[in-house]
């Protein structure tokens, strides 16, 4: 596996690489700067793009995005306090007050600079945690695929949205949408009501952007009436000293992003309220959080950066995504033909560690490119709504189209977009829902190549010799402490 | 009486006159109060509908395994996983319904501000014109026509940026897609040929001038 990685290492440093890394970079930045648009949004319509590139050019470019996005968030957070992602909602904290201190500059540097740092951290962490657990997973057997499949979906479920109840019923109805078309063990047709598009099964794309996209789109149309206020990037940059006294703060939320990164379904906004609650807690000034203290900016950036890379072990080790964003890039990795799971390494392992190393190469281009670009970025936060949600849709509807060159697909991507659109009226979150739809083929092949193999004596068989049986017998109790305290939260 | 968005009127307080606890009016004024089913109730109660339904017809919508020499090929019954699936979502989002019963029907239920679902009836409106016309109109006809709707549905209201928006954009995506990535988006053949005519004088220019 070290060879793998040296190898992938050599394979990274192309120059089209870098040039879409780049171009990801500046997208990600663009489209989260702008208040209402989000990283999703943009990964999830940038996602076809990927498709025709090299998996060596497109991921990374998806990667880019994603950091770009994440970085880019927090410009109309810290500008007219107005989060262009729900990761920058902690940053808008202080980093709004400091630009009514007239130190808007000194915000976004400080925002840009723990995010880089973060983030370059949680990567490293990243690449040296994959090797021992990819080991680890390619001894696994149906059997423990399958318990950890579905360990995996009960704990999305249980840390997202505000009921653990409906985000159980929209896994299982993602679940139900997967088994449309053809019985992956038996190949017998299934809930195709005879429609001939259905026989292949429902396409990922349409619903990725119909789910996450449509309906942020919406969202942003409906904000556009109101009015907007004038960015202003003003003040000194940020000097040493500032810097210097922010390390401790950094170090500490990178430290607290990266292991809440691991755990599928925690993401960036839980990490960057718990790196900013953290750093409050930690300070011997914490009267001064809240209204306008540097460290408050520092601590949140680089918790939700630090989130980042970790999210992408699950993914690349076990097929599971953390997040809705880590489900798109699971989107890119299937259509470049790289499956992820417990073979991946087995048969991809170069190309996986180069997709590895660009990442962290992205970090260093980012902080180029972030310097240099942030008083362009603070212009972009006031362009109008009624000028890019037009642009966005074309693309989305483009994007949908050119996978399968299949007009039902966009008849799929309003139809998905319409139930996001419900979903959200209705409180209900996607996510459970997305994942059990991505989960729920490899979780039935799992699931009955163990029925198969346990035969007549079922019992016997999950108690004797099943690694994936004792990690359920150890995740079981946690899994149902976690369901019972979101339970007894919702009905609070 | 509060309009609501997603919502419709419930059927137990539809038509009945009843005073602010519920009781009917003797004598005095009546008021009519109407409760709407919430967004909630909606999408839970056709989840439930659906795992019933998916259970109740389950051997019509799973095709019956293969069969060689009167032998099954499959190990497992086709059935066997979708049941499950299945059974759990229609128990669970009983359960569900149950959990919310305080909350089943609302006197107001506001989903989107005042004036806003509207504008979300014509975006999705325009979006399925958009999804039908694509193959028939071409990407460009089509395109254009939807981005001018939304664009003018999101608030623009400069004209001139509304064609230049509507116009450039879907050419050069047309052009980046087809000619840049090499992936097909449906077109009309005239206005193919036009994009290739024009394509032809850029590249025989050089020609002319020689």
């Amino acid at each position: 596996m070290i060879e793998q990685f040296a190898d992938g290492a050599l394979m990274a440093f192309r120059l089209d690489t870098l040039v879409m890394i780049v171009i990801g970079l500046f997208s990600g930045m663009l489209v989260g700067a702008l208040p209402g648009f989000t990283t999703l949004m943009a990964m999830a319509i940038l996602l076809p793009l990927s498709f025709f590139l090299d998996p060596l050019v497109g991921i990374p470019f998806l990667l880019g995005v994603y950091k770009g996005g994440i970085f880019g968030g927090s410009i109309p957070a810290i500008l007219v306090s107005m989060p262009g992602t729900g990761a920058a909602v902690a940053t808008s904290i202080d980093g709004y007050k400091l630009t009514q201190k007239g130190e808007s500059r000194k915000a976004l540097d400080i925002a840009l600079f723990s995010s880089v740092i973060g983030d370059t951290f949680s990567d490293i962490f990243t690449i040296l945690l994959i090797f021992p657990i990819a080991l680890l997973v390619m001894q696994f057997g149906p059997p423990e695929l399958f318990a950890v499949l579905l360990m995996s979906l009960v704990i999305i479920v249980s840390t997202s949205g505000t009921n653990p109840l409906k985000g159980l019923v929209m896994m299982l109805f993602g679940l139900w949408l997967a088994q449309i078309g053809t019985d992956p063990i038996g190949g017998v047709e299934r809930f195709t009501f005879g429609i001939f598009e259905l026989k292949s099964g429902i396409p990922l794309l349409p619903m990725l952007i119909g789910v996450f996209a449509l309906p942020e789109l919406v969202y942003a149309v409906m904000r556009s009436q109101r009015a907007q206020e004038f960015a202003k990037l003003v003040g000194d940059r940020l000097s040493k000293a500032e810097f210097k006294r922010c390390i401790p703060t950094i170090r500490r939320s990178t430290i607290l992003g990266t292991a809440i990164g691991i755990v599928p379904g925690l993401g960036q906004v839980v990490a960057a309220m718990m790196g900013y609650s953290a750093a409050k807690n930690a300070s011997s000034h914490p009267e001064t959080f809240g209204e306008g203290e540097i460290e408050g900016v520092a601590a949140a950036e680089a918790a939700n950066n630090a989130v980042n890379g970790p999210t992408l072990v699950p993914l690349l080790t076990l097929g599971i995504p953390g997040d809705n964003v880590t489900a798109i890039l699971l989107g890119a990795f299937v259509a470049q033909g790289l499956r992820p799971g417990p073979q991946l390494f087995e048969e991809q392992g170069t190309i996986v560690f180069a997709i590895l190393v660009a990442m962290v190469m992205a970090n260093l281009m980012f902080i180029i490119i972030g310097y240099l670009s942030i008083p362009f970025f603070a212009r972009i936060v006031t362009i109008k709504t009624g000028l890019l949600v037009p642009i966005v849709i074309m693309f989305a509807f483009a994007g949908a189209y050119v996978f399968r060159s299949d007009t039902t697909d966009i008849l799929m991507l309003v139809g998905f977009g319409l139930f996001g659109l419900l979903a959200r009226a209705a409180r209900f979150d996607v996510m459970p829902m997305v994942m059990g739809f991505i989960l729920g083929g490899p979780l039935e092949y799992a699931f009955g190549q163990t029925v198969a193999m346990a035969g007549s004596t079922p019992f016997e068989f999950l108690f004797t010799e099943r690694l994936g049986m004792v990690a359920v017998l150890i995740a079981t109790p946690i899994v149902g402490y976690l369901l019972w305290r979101r339970m007894k939260s919702a009905t609070a | 009486m509060h309009c609501s968005h997603f919502s419709s009127p419930g059927i137990a307080d539809r038509g009945l006159l009843r005073d602010r606890h519920g009781g009917k009016i003797a004598g005095g004024p009546t008021v009519k109060h109407i409760k709407y089913i919430t967004a909630e109730t909606w999408l839970a109660a056709g989840l439930a509908l659906l795992g019933i339904l998916g259970l109740v017809f389950l051997a019509q919508l799973v095709a019956e395994p293969k069969v060689l020499f009167g032998r099954s090929l499959t190990a497992i019954p086709p059935t066997l996983f979708p049941s499950l699936v299945l059974g759990a979502m229609a128990v669970l989002a009983v359960a569900l319904l149950y959990s919310l019963r305080g909350t089943l029907l609302a006197e107001h239920s506001k989903t989107f501000e005042d004036g806003a679902l509207p504008r979300v009836v014509m975006l999705f409106a325009v979006m399925l014109f958009y999804a039908l016309t694509m193959a028939p109109f071409g990407f460009f006809i089509s395109s254009a026509l939807s981005m001018a709707t939304i664009a003018w549905i999101a608030g623009n209201r400069s004209i001139l940026q509304i064609i230049a928006v509507s116009v450039i954009c879907p050419i050069g995506l047309y052009l980046v897609s087809t000619r840049g990535l090499a992936v097909s988006l449906p077109e009309l053949s005239s206005i193919e040929f036009f994009y290739a005519r024009i394509f032809d004088l850029f590249e025989s220019a050089p020609e002319v001038s020689q």
